[in-house]
């Protein structure tokens, strides 16, 4: 166990609806999942003394925020960064909690990531129809590759070829989301879909189709974390942090093309340490988020943190393994594949609800934690939801990881 | 069927690290980046120091552009404008012949290839060959499949 284990909490959790578009501002986006947020805690604006947010230059600022709800900060911080960031900000809100820069941390993402700014450069309209190619960019967007499914595509690629496993493993996982997002009313996707469904949807980037791609969409999402001591006074009980890893990267990680084994994912540098420091094995693990911004981010992680051997994750995932009330159920909301994209927030909020016993599913008593656990009926909260692995991606080469258990565990 | 990519829509900027390596294209040679001091060859250009041993006393290899596909895509929703009229095309990953070094380090690089999608496959040997762009300043290398082999590999639907 670490040192810091169980010692912190997430204490509050929201987000606005996804939207397609917003017509909204990502400060307006931001205030209203972080009031969320509080409102889900029971915390005043008076009450939350430190701010953190990443982005890509692509969103409002704590600095922002913190004036429009009227918060007087201790301690604030906009950083760079996409997929994984979150249960990074949340490893940095610990040790800035412990070493008493701060007592109670909001960390929010903030994105019209379909209207405005979409990854690898498309504009809301089409293509972009005169590109400038500068720093790293001059290396990719003359050879017509920038967006992460062409980018992620090469690492896909050479994983089927190295492993033989096929894009019927990448279309479980498609199936598996979007049947949790079937249970999760705020999903912008929410029709069952089935294998073949996934083998006939139309070609994105060979290996990836469209139903291996996340719907982006213009949304805010927040945390509250704060110590173990405080969140026993507030409105839910405790899910406790027991370990993770942040941002770990693999070497040469700006260009991981040279690396000897591609698809070799920055996962691999970091679970063991997660494991040892939550005190707990893959068995313990009652349910996982898995960063899916393309099915096979999903797959490849699975293997990479450990839930099954190398080049075993085809096989790992086939038979609806994935899917609730089997064997490790994955992104309950639906994730970014169906539920709708927020870099990674949205699993670690759907995990703390999971945790709790207060999935928001179509359960009239939900809020009470009453729930039918009948699937027919729209009910998707876990019968056993005691440990979560969480497991988050930048690309091949940055990875992180939260372990999280609710108070039964 | 040629793919074609319409050049008059993209626009590389280098940089005072990249500026050599794009001078290089221009005289049809294929630039990796070299240290001085261990040896080590990485790619890309604009990578200042030394990943092995952090020298920034840094130097050009001059490649023979040639190599293995190691993987590819295959684009057919194009996001650059250049492209629109090139989809689908073939985005490889190419392992350099001669940049293997004696601890097992590689130096792999990416580029379009002038094949189809039809001719690609991991494992075939592929060749560069330069590309004039209607910018004098910037020529772009492209790469062709250049023979054939054992044990390829194609993804199959």
């Amino acid at each position: 166990m670490g040192a810091l284990t169980d010692k912190y909490c997430i204490v509050g959790v929201g987000e606005t609806p996804h939207m397609r578009p917003s017509n909204r501002t990502t400060l307006s986006m931001a205030c209203e999942a972080i009031t969320n947020a509080m409102a889900d805690a029971g915390l005043q604006a008076s009450d939350i003394d430190g701010m953190t947010s990443y982005q890509a230059a692509d969103s409002t600022t704590s600095a922002h925020v913190a004036t429009a709800l009227g918060m007087r900060l201790n301690y604030c911080l906009d950083i760079f960064g996409g997929g994984s960031s979150t249960e990074a900000l949340v490893a940095h809100a610990i040790g800035l909690i412990e070493a008493g820069y701060a007592k109670t941390i909001v960390v929010f993402r903030s994105m019209n990531g379909r209207s405005g700014r979409r990854m690898g450069g498309q504009i809301p309209g089409g293509p972009i129809p005169v590109a400038t190619a500068s720093d790293d960019n001059q290396f990719n967007m003359g050879w017509g590759w920038t967006t992460p499914a062409q980018r992620f595509g090469m690492s896909a690629m050479r994983y089927l070829h190295d492993t033989g496993c096929t894009t019927k493993a990448f279309a479980e996982i498609a199936v598996a989301h979007r049947y949790h997002a079937s249970l999760n009313p705020k999903a912008r996707f929410r029709q069952p879909i089935t294998i073949e469904d996934h083998q006939r949807s139309r070609w994105v980037v060979k290996p990836f189709r469209l139903l291996d791609c996340c719907q982006e969409t213009d949304v805010s999402a927040a945390i509250i974390v704060t110590s173990r001591e405080r969140a026993y006074d507030l409105k839910h009980p405790p899910v406790f942090i027991m370990g993770g890893y942040a941002r770990t990267m693999t070497e040469n990680p700006q260009w991981n093309y040279s690396r000897p084994v591609i698809h070799y994912v920055a996962g691999n540098y970091g679970w063991k340490r997660a494991f040892g420091m939550a005190g707990i094995t893959h068995d313990d693990v009652d349910f996982v988020s898995c960063y899916d911004a393309f099915t096979f981010t999903t797959l490849i992680q699975l293997e990479a943190n450990g839930f099954c051997g190398q080049g075993e994750a085809g096989e790992f995932v086939k038979g609806g393994r994935l899917q609730i009330d089997h064997e490790l159920p994955s992104n309950l909301s639906g994730g970014h594949l169906s539920e709708g994209y927020t870099h990674g927030v949205q699993m670690v909020i759907e995990n703390v609800r999971q945790l709790r016993y207060r999935a928001d599913d179509a359960c009239p008593g939900w809020r009470e934690g009453k729930h039918t656990y009948d699937r027919s009926k729209g009910c998707r909260q876990l019968r056993k939801a005691r440990i979560c692995c969480g497991m988050a991606w930048g690309w091949e080469a940055q990875a992180s990881c939260l372990i999280l258990r609710g108070m039964a565990a | 069927m040629p793919v074609t990519i319409d050049y008059s829509k993209l626009r590389i900027l280098p940089d005072s690290d990249t500026h050599e390596w794009w001078a290089a294209t221009r005289q049809h040679k294929y630039l990796v980046r070299k240290c001085n001091r261990c040896g080590h060859k990485w790619f890309p250009p604009n990578l200042p120091a030394c990943s092995k041993c952090t020298s920034m006393d840094i130097d050009w290899f001059e490649t023979s552009g040639k190599g293995v596909i190691h993987s590819y895509v295959v684009v057919t929703q194009p996001i650059v404008g250049a492209f629109i009229g090139a989809v689908p095309y073939v985005v490889a990953i190419i392992e350099l012949d001669d940049c293997k070094e004696d601890d097992g380090s590689i130096t792999r690089v990416a580029g379009v290839l002038t094949n189809d999608e039809s001719e690609v496959a991991i494992g075939l040997p592929a060749e560069v060959l330069f590309e004039e762009t209607g910018d004098p300043k910037i020529v772009m290398p492209r790469w062709r499949i250049s023979g054939t082999a054992t044990n390829t590999w194609k993804f199959s639907e």
